[in-house]
């Protein structure tokens, strides 16, 4: 993953954040990394003043999302994302405490591109997200389409 | 609906009474008039036969007369003109009247009122038969005089008279008694006809009553039937309503479990998570610690102390969290089995409980236990469910023995009506009295805390039992063993909770 991409983490709770930061550094990622902590800023963030993502375009971007935010489900942020015409290939990795199936089978089939749950034992999750990280640094990120 | 309810009840209390009474009546009153009508026609032949007999008896008795007075007269022209054919004439009548007394006789046989009055007729026929016969044989020999002088005389006259009186009274008599017979006929008719025309009108008027009983009684079975009806939907739609609320409510409940597993879960990722990094910072303290220490050997120890006491209290933090962490999991897996839909199929019992106690054969070997699985019923339910079921209870009975005795489980079954019964026995260390109820709850356990486990087991099981329409109760003895006994119903009715 080239320096430039633009890490969006949609996260409510800051503990979690922090947590996934520091072991994603450790992995040595050293992107950008752009929390959030409500979906309603992240949506502003993506979808730019105008609501339609066109400001956005034209840059590499990254999503780990949250399904659990105070003000909206992650599942609607995943969606709005993956049916909007600029943003639809940013890769969006669910990174949440869920691991009911339905909830699972529901991320995949709106297109998201990788779903992690987030064991408790720390362990565990310091390295899920030190191999995600180190996933990050190979894969390819596409820049948003120019309408 | 109460006041429906005493109207309809009345009705049928009385349309049961009153009908078969009324058609006993109207069976009665056909039964008379048939009798009546055969008395009737019985009597009626009867007079027919009488008035044949009287006929008889009146023919008879005027053929004796006639024979008689053909005699007679025959014998007077013979003796007056003394002409053969008046005596050919005398003879063939002298001669017919005897079977004309004979058979007068033989037809008044019945008769002990006409015997004692014809008892004199034949002694009188005969007399006078003599008194012709003598005076024709008179002319005969030549003796002409003397026997026009004894027709002359009277005695033919006077017998002859005798004769006719006792013949006309009885003719009479006869004819008397066929009046009377005949107007007691009438007489008996009219009160037959009287009768039947009454007959008929009663059973006219049975046949009305009844038909208005029975409309009577079909309106108000309409209307209790139709107050039924009413009162039937009205309570299904009421048993849905409450199932519904039921349903919601158990659904309010699932999602809660579900929701506050998941919002319990959230924090400890950091607990967890910000214990171990501090335990990665201590580590780097002490390390540090150590190198600033250099020689000084009694900070050092002091240090080892910290270090010892730093560790002690993140292990009880994270052994804690690891503990809720569990408890957590199980709750969330309950709630997830409470929204699992069961798929009821048809399950041979023997090869489900069979291939769990394979799965445990190897652990049964290792703690010497003997595992019987006897012929079980089959049933139709959910297979995923019924396998958790048996694998905990089996897994338990293997888990709890009484120690310095060989283990031994064994697996029954029986069907009980629309039922089929399963028993998990074992002959482990059995569960206090007291803790009958208590096992089956959440986090609970009993005896001894010797073996891992989170007392998850039983309460799911028996949420699992219930979800399948069926109970659990349990046998058991403190040393002595216990018996777990699941009655689940034969085939699973799936709709109602499916819809859920």
């Amino acid at each position: 993953m080239t320096e430039h991409v633009q890490i969006i983490m949609i996260e409510d709770d800051e503990g979690h954040a922090r947590l996934i930061e520091k072991n994603i550094r450790r992995a040595g990622v050293s992107n950008d990394i752009t929390p959030f902590s409500n979906g309603t800023e992240a949506l502003k963030f993506l979808f730019g003043t105008d609501g339609t993502g066109a400001s956005n375009r034209g840059r590499a971007m990254l999503i780990m999302l949250d399904l659990n935010l105070p003000d909206m489900s992650g599942v609607d942020i995943l969606k709005r994302v993956k049916e909007n015409e600029h943003l639809k290939r940013i890769p969006v990795v669910v990174l949440t405490t869920t691991d009911d199936e339905r909830e699972i089978k529901r991320c995949y089939d709106l297109g998201a591109n990788v779903y992690i749950t987030k064991p408790v034992n720390y362990d565990s999750f310091a390295n899920a997200i030190r191999q995600l990280g180190l996933f990050f640094s190979v894969i390819k990120v596409p820049e948003s389409t120019r309408a | 609906m109460t006041s429906t309810e005493t109207t309809a009840g009345s009705a049928s209390q009385k349309s049961p009474g009153a009908q078969p009474l009324l058609l006993a009546i109207g069976f009665v009153i056909v039964i008379l008039l048939s009798a009546a009508s055969v008395w009737l026609v019985d009597r009626s032949s009867d007079d027919a036969d009488t008035v044949i007999q009287t006929l008889d008896v009146q023919n008879s008795l005027s053929l004796i007369l006639l024979n008689l007075r053909r005699a007679e007269s025959a014998q007077r022209g013979y003796i007056i003109t003394g002409q053969t054919p008046y005596r050919d004439e005398y003879q063939q009548a002298a001669k017919n009247t005897g079977p004309a007394v004979e058979s007068a006789t033989k037809s008044i046989e019945n008769n002990l009122a006409l015997q004692g009055l014809f008892s004199e007729v034949p002694v009188l026929v005969r007399e006078k038969l003599a008194e012709m016969a003598r005076s024709v044989e008179l002319y005969d020999s030549g003796k002409v005089d003397e026997a026009r002088t004894l027709v002359r005389g009277g005695e033919g006259r006077n017998l002859m008279e005798g004769i006719r009186n006792a013949i006309v009274t009885m003719y009479n008599n006869e004819r008397q008694q066929l009046d009377r017979r005949r107007t007691e006929s009438t007489r008996t008719n009219l009160y037959l006809l009287a009768a039947s025309l009454l007959g008929s009108a009663l059973i006219l008027l049975i046949g009305g009553t009844s038909v208005y009983l029975v409309q009577r009684t079909s309106r108000q079975r309409d209307a209790a039937q139709q107050e039924l009806k009413a009162t039937n939907e009205n309570l299904e739609a009421i048993v849905a309503d409450r199932t519904a609320d039921l349903r919601e409510a158990n659904d309010e409940i699932q999602r809660f479990a579900y929701i506050v597993s998941h919002d319990l879960r959230s924090p400890l990722v950091n607990i967890m998570g910000f214990t171990t990094e501090i335990e990665a910072i201590k580590k780097g303290i002490f390390e540090q610690l150590t190198a600033l220490r250099k020689d000084d050997t009694e900070a050092l120890k002091k240090d080892v102390e910290m270090s010892r006491d730093f560790d002690e209290s993140l292990g009880f933090i994270k052994g804690s969290i690891g503990k809720m962490d569990r408890l957590i999991n199980s709750i969330l897996k309950l709630s997830r089995e409470g929204r699992r839909e069961f798929k009821p199929e048809y399950i041979s019992m023997d090869d489900l409980v069979k291939s769990i106690a394979d799965t445990v054969a190897h652990r049964a070997a290792e703690k010497a236990i003997e595992v019987t699985v006897d012929t079980l019923p089959p049933i139709k339910s959910d297979r995923l469910a019924l396998e958790q079921v048996f694998a905990n209870l089996i897994d338990n009975a293997m888990k709890y023995t009484q120690p310095g005795r060989p283990g031994r489980v064994r697996i029954r079954g029986r069907v009980d009506h629309a039922q089929v019964v399963y028993e998990v026995e074992d002959n482990g260390r059995g569960i206090a009295e007291e803790d009958h109820q208590r096992i089956f709850d959440l986090f609970r356990r009993a005896g001894l805390q010797d073996q891992p486990g989170e007392g998850i087991g039983l309460a799911h099981v028996r949420a699992l039992v219930r979800r399948l329409g069926g109970y659990m109760t349990l046998k058991s003895q403190l040393g002595e063993g216990t018996t777990f006994i699941v009655t689940l119903p034969r085939r699973m009715h799936v709709e109602e909770r499916q819809a859920a």
